[in-house]
């Protein structure tokens, strides 16, 4: 079939049929895993419940295809922060067409599962946009007990949290034991005998995600006109990219105060305040800024943000601020590529995404979608800031933040 | 001849509040002219303007409570610790003083309040308008602490922190009193009041006070009600749909006799978050009918007020303010946690992650200038003795109008 | 004590059932079925058995509507037990998707409004085809609207444009300018109806809110314009007041002369009763 040309005015029936072609495509399957990007021009305009949808066919795309190591960030992405059911459901099946499970799994499966439990729902998978309006089929948790089952012995660092989802009053509900009983038997083997538990690892497997990148100097873009775009803090003070974001290492944070789902923005802004609190213990919080930058600057006027932050317990001052964008943000969502998409001016859909900026504001290290432990930005922002500025101490010379 | 009287040992105007409670006092003369040494007769006794509030004395812990009572004050300004609690609720602060007379003279007076929980229907004008005007202050249009009170009542793990498990009551008792110590923060006088939900309240359901609701379930307030700026989740406004007659009570809940007859152990009383307290909440469409989306309603503060009402005379009737005594309350090992005794309870523990939710909206439970329970942190068990019953330190300083000591 | 408490709960598990038996039985007059559902709603969520039953009450359109209403009043009151519901949520959504289409208008309307506030997105694509097709909308378009605000995520901005330039009844004008006040791009429209007098004052009112919260500057410029307007309607300047006295810089307003002079006329002359007493409390606030 010929592919329909990837616009945001396609129409779902036509986008499920795009996927499905994508899907059964050997040669175009991995096009999948761009479709999971929020700032895909088929998410513009759409609203949050259609995106659901639409990313939750390309997860059963990437389940009847097989997950790749590519795909898999955006897989337990929604494992460990999505909190809509169908979306959790396709991850828990997607996960299980990765080639191999691993141990590394098993934590974001039972974080799901806490996630989920009480908004649990039946899910059909039958055909695009269709939702079940009978209780039988599955669900988000008969999903994720699927997939614990799936693990096996790679669940042995969890299986002592699983046999706790078999007890009366803080249990799953008694519908689920046969389904939990599954998931421990294939945990324990087939001797029936408790593996020896590996290390709970509680971060993604490290050989195959890439939620962390780095870039040396050398790498760094500095190509968007970005220095000059004027930005608003939680003051109503305005400040250019360039006179805020240069001269210092800054830990930036995207978040918007409208965010619904308490495992991201809230969060996010809520552990930025961790940072600053280390940085502060480190005697760091002059020579590291940081930053939250709304994705949502129509409605995120200077008072929300600033209250916003200091009921997360931000600390707000000339080092460290929370800031819109004054006119137009496109610049922001340029430099950054930003992992989001709007409905009008409303956020459908974002990912969790940190950066590190070096002293000439470009970004040196990102942490995207998975969630990122505050000692390991401070750790990377120090990093970024021992680097120094290169002189003739070096004989490289890196091209600076331009004004435009 | 002067004397100075601090009532919870205090002169701060925040403190200068009672309850049915005993509240510490101290007198000790500040001007000693004309006083005879070693110590003069002071007659303590309530002056309520009309309408106004009412207190009693009594010099220990315990004891009746008299309307006036006579301590030798010492000339030297060394105080003399009484102790007065509320006998007639207050409408307004400084409608009932304290006054100190030397024979016929008066020397010494502190105005005060009784302040107390009240019905909402049956409120006065000014008490009305105190509240709303501080609850939609507390609001600010969405900027407001009140946002933190919403997310604690969202969707996801912050709701299996306090619904369907024996921790429902403690929980909400604690929101509650957060709530109102914040709304106290603005205005000292305001008293959460409650819905009486099993009578008729029209005077609730009126555009100077909750609003009223169009067939679309549209909630309009009368221009000069600061409620019309209420604002949650960006949204301005209220959707609440009635499915009764606001003249009325909704049928279908369980009354206050039936309620408080459910039985004489917590297991048993506890089913009374189905009906009528589920009952009450789905007696409408709207925000307050659903779990996630209820906070919004600022109607669900005064629902919540009569759950806890009937909470306290259920446990005044049965004494059941001893956690250690077994019927006072549920402690199942197999509950979630959060529902148990000697669980701290989220947000104001501040634990995150795990089975708590990701984050712990609006910190530390509101202090009160007057008494120091139930702490920053409270646990299950801290909440049941908020009237000081067992333990005097237990006193978290608020009281209902018809839950007598 | 043990012993009590094992009998305390079979005492109350015992009436739940008996409530429950009534409930089932269509044999039972239709007031008798709602009071036995409404003493013990607990107990639709106590056994799968009674569960399932109260949930095929709730979809069989054959049964008596005000039973119907009250199986569903009943476990939206045992929702809220949130822990204790956990075994019964996966059903419940099912039965209340099945019931959206319900022939019954009231139900339809309860179900949808349920579904909506959990930001359902089966609920939420049936309003959206029924505001884009009359032929197939379960509710009213200003009900719809209504709902579809609960999630300002929703793809409604653009049918709530259309229903503001083409309202097919003032309601549903009224809930679409609801709707659009959470998208900052809304915030001309809300100028123009803010500022034409003759909008309808509902409509003013919504537009004055919805300006605060995405422009509050220039919320505060119109209200000023509109307190010192004396052609405007009381209302609306009593609004603007209250606002002003709320929100507004109170530095900036207690110099104001000209403000206070024009609240001064307003606190007299043929102002209504109410209007003169919130001029009153404004001119208190602000003078001596």
């Amino acid at each position: 079939m010929q592919h329909a040309a990837a616009t945001h005015a396609l129409p779902e029936p036509q986008f499920a049929a795009l996927v499905d072609a994508l899907a059964a495509d050997p040669a175009r399957r991995d096009e999948l895993n761009g479709l999971l990007r929020e700032d895909h021009s088929l998410y513009d305009q759409r609203g949050a419940a259609t995106v659901v949808r639409m990313r939750g066919w390309v997860l059963l795309a990437l389940a009847r295809a097989g997950v790749s190591d590519a795909a898999l960030i955006f897989v337990l992405e929604e494992l460990e922060s999505g909190l809509d059911p169908y979306l959790v459901a396709a991850a828990a099946r997607a996960l299980r067409s990765y080639p191999s499970p691993s141990e590394t799994f098993a934590p974001f499966v039972m974080r799901a599962l806490t996630n989920i439990r009480y908004r649990d729902e039946p899910i059909s998978f039958e055909s695009y946009g269709e939702y079940a309006v009978a209780a039988t089929g599955t669900s988000p948790v008969r999903e994720l007990l699927a997939t614990l089952a799936w693990l096996g012995p790679h669940a042995a660092g969890v299986l002592d949290e699983v046999r706790l989802l078999r007890k009366q009053g803080s249990g799953l509900p008694a519908k689920f034991r046969v389904d939990i009983d599954r998931a421990i038997q294939a945990i324990r083997g087939p001797e029936r005998s408790d593996p020896p538990a590996a290390p709970a690892c509680c971060g993604a497997p490290a050989t195959v995600v890439e939620r962390t990148s780095s870039l040396p100097p050398n790498e760094r873009c500095s190509c968007a006109p970005i220095a000059s775009t004027l930005l608003q803090d939680h003051d109503g003070a305005t400040i250019t990219f360039k006179e805020f974001f240069t001269g210092q290492p800054t830990i930036v944070a995207f978040f918007y105060t409208r965010c619904d789902n308490p495992l991201k923005c809230s969060l996010t802004v809520t552990k930025l305040a961790r940072v600053q609190a280390s940085l502060q213990a480190q005697g760091l919080a002059e020579r590291i800024h940081t930053a939250a930058i709304t994705y949502d600057p129509g409605f995120d006027l200077p008072e929300r943000l600033r209250i916003y932050g200091k009921d997360r317990g931000v600390r707000l001052g000339a080092h460290h601020r929370m800031l819109r964008a004054v006119e137009d943000d496109d610049a922001l969502r340029e430099y950054f590529k930003l992992g989001v998409n709007f409905i009008e001016s409303l956020v459908n859909r974002h990912r969790i995404e940190v950066y590190i900026l070096d002293t000439q504001g470009r970004v040196a290290v990102s942490f995207e979608r998975i969630h990122w432990d505050e000692q390991e930005v401070v750790a990377r922002a120090v990093e970024v800031l021992n680097e120094g500025v290169p002189t003739e101490q070096t004989g490289q010379m890196f091209p600076a933040l331009s004004d435009s | 001849m002067i004397v100075q009287l601090l009532i919870n040992n205090n002169t701060t105007p925040a403190t200068q509040f009672v309850s049915w409670a005993p509240a510490p006092c101290r007198i000790r003369m500040t001007n000693s002219a004309g006083a005879i040494p070693p110590a003069v007769s002071i007659r303590l006794s309530s002056a309520s303007a009309p309408g106004g509030g009412a207190v009693g004395f009594r010099t220990g812990t315990t004891g009746p409570f008299t309307s006036t009572l006579i301590l030798m004050v010492p000339t030297n300004g060394a105080s003399v610790p009484f102790f007065t609690a509320g006998t007639v609720a207050s409408s307004n602060f400084g409608d009932v003083r304290i006054e100190a007379r030397a024979g016929a003279t008066v020397v010494g007076s502190a105005p005060c309040m009784v302040r107390i929980r009240k019905n909402a229907n049956t409120l006065k004008p000014p008490e009305k308008t105190r509240f709303i005007a501080a609850y939609a202050q507390l609001n600010n249009q969405g900027l407001g602490r009140f946002a933190d009170f919403r997310e604690m009542h969202r969707t996801g793990l912050a709701l299996n922190q306090a619904h369907g498990a024996p921790g429902f009551l403690p929980w909400h008792r604690a929101y509650l009193l957060d709530l109102e110590r914040e709304l106290q923060a603005i205005d000292a006088s305001v008293a959460l009041p409650y819905w009486r939900f099993d009578q008729a309240a029209p005077n609730i359901f009126q555009l100077n006070f909750m609003g009223v609701s169009d067939n679309l379930g549209t909630v309009s307030f009368a221009n000069n009600n600061p409620l019309q700026f209420w604002k949650t989740d960006g949204q301005t406004g209220v959707n609440r749909r009635p499915f009764f007659n606001t003249a009325l009570a909704p049928p279908g809940l369980r009354t206050e006799a039936q309620t408080l007859a459910l039985g004489t152990m917590y297991s048993q009383f506890r089913i009374m978050e189905g009906n009528p307290h589920g009952s009450a909440h789905s007696s409408f469409g709207g925000f307050i009918s659903s779990t996630n989306t209820a906070p919004r309603d600022p109607l669900f503060f005064l629902l919540h007020c009569n759950v806890d009402r009937l909470w306290a005379k259920w446990q005044r009737l049965n004494s059941r303010f001893n956690s250690t005594v077994v019927n006072s309350f549920n402690n199942n090992m197999a509950s979630p946690i959060g529902h148990r005794l000697a669980d701290t309870m989220w947000p104001w523990n501040g634990v995150t992650g795990g089975t708590r939710p990701p984050n712990a909206p609006g910190g530390p439970l509101a202090p009160s200038p007057i008494v120091p329970a139930p702490g920053p942190s409270p646990r299950v068990q801290d909440m049941l003795d908020y009237h000081g019953v067992i333990s005097a330190a237990s006193n978290e300083g608020f009281d209902y109008d018809d839950v007598p000591l | 004590m043990a012993k009590k408490l094992k009998t305390a709960k079979r005492t109350a598990k015992v009436s739940s059932r008996a409530a429950m038996s009534v409930a089932k039985n269509a044999g039972n007059t239709a007031k008798q079925r709602v009071a036995a559902i409404a003493s013990a709603p607990l107990a639709v969520i106590e056994n799968d058995k009674d569960l399932q039953a109260m949930l095929a009450v709730l979809v069989n359109a054959d049964e008596p509507i005000e039973v119907r209403l009250a199986a569903l009043q009943a476990l939206q009151a045992a929702s809220f037990s949130v822990v204790s519901f956990e075994s019964a949520r996966g059903d419940y959504v099912a039965a209340l998707r099945k019931a959206a289409t319900d022939p019954n208008k009231e139900l339809r309307q309860r179900v949808l409004g349920i579904l909506m506030r959990d930001k359902d997105g089966f609920a939420q694509k049936k309003l959206l085809d029924g505001l884009k097709d009359p032929g197939k909308a379960l509710v009213p378009p200003e009900k719809a609207l209504q709902l579809l605000s609960y999630d300002v995520h929703a793809d409604a901005y653009e049918a709530a444009r259309e229903i503001v330039k083409k309202p097919p009844n003032v309601v549903a004008k009224r809930e679409a300018l609801r709707l659009l006040a959470a998208d900052t791009k809304a915030a001309p429209l809300f100028e123009k109806v803010l500022r034409d007098k003759k909008e309808l004052r509902a409509n003013r009112q919504i537009a004055a809110s919805a300006l605060h919260s995405i422009d509050p500057d220039k919320f505060q410029q119109y209200a000023r314009k509109i307190v010192l307007d004396k052609s405007d309607f009381d209302d609306i300047r009593a609004t603007s007041l209250v606002a002003l006295q709320q929100f507004g810089d109170d530095e900036a307003l207690g110099k104001d002369k000209a403000l206070l002079k024009s609240v001064k006329g307003f606190s007299g002359g043929k102002t209504q009763a109410k209007y003169k007493q919130t001029a009153k409390q404004f001119l208190s606030r602000y003078k001596p």
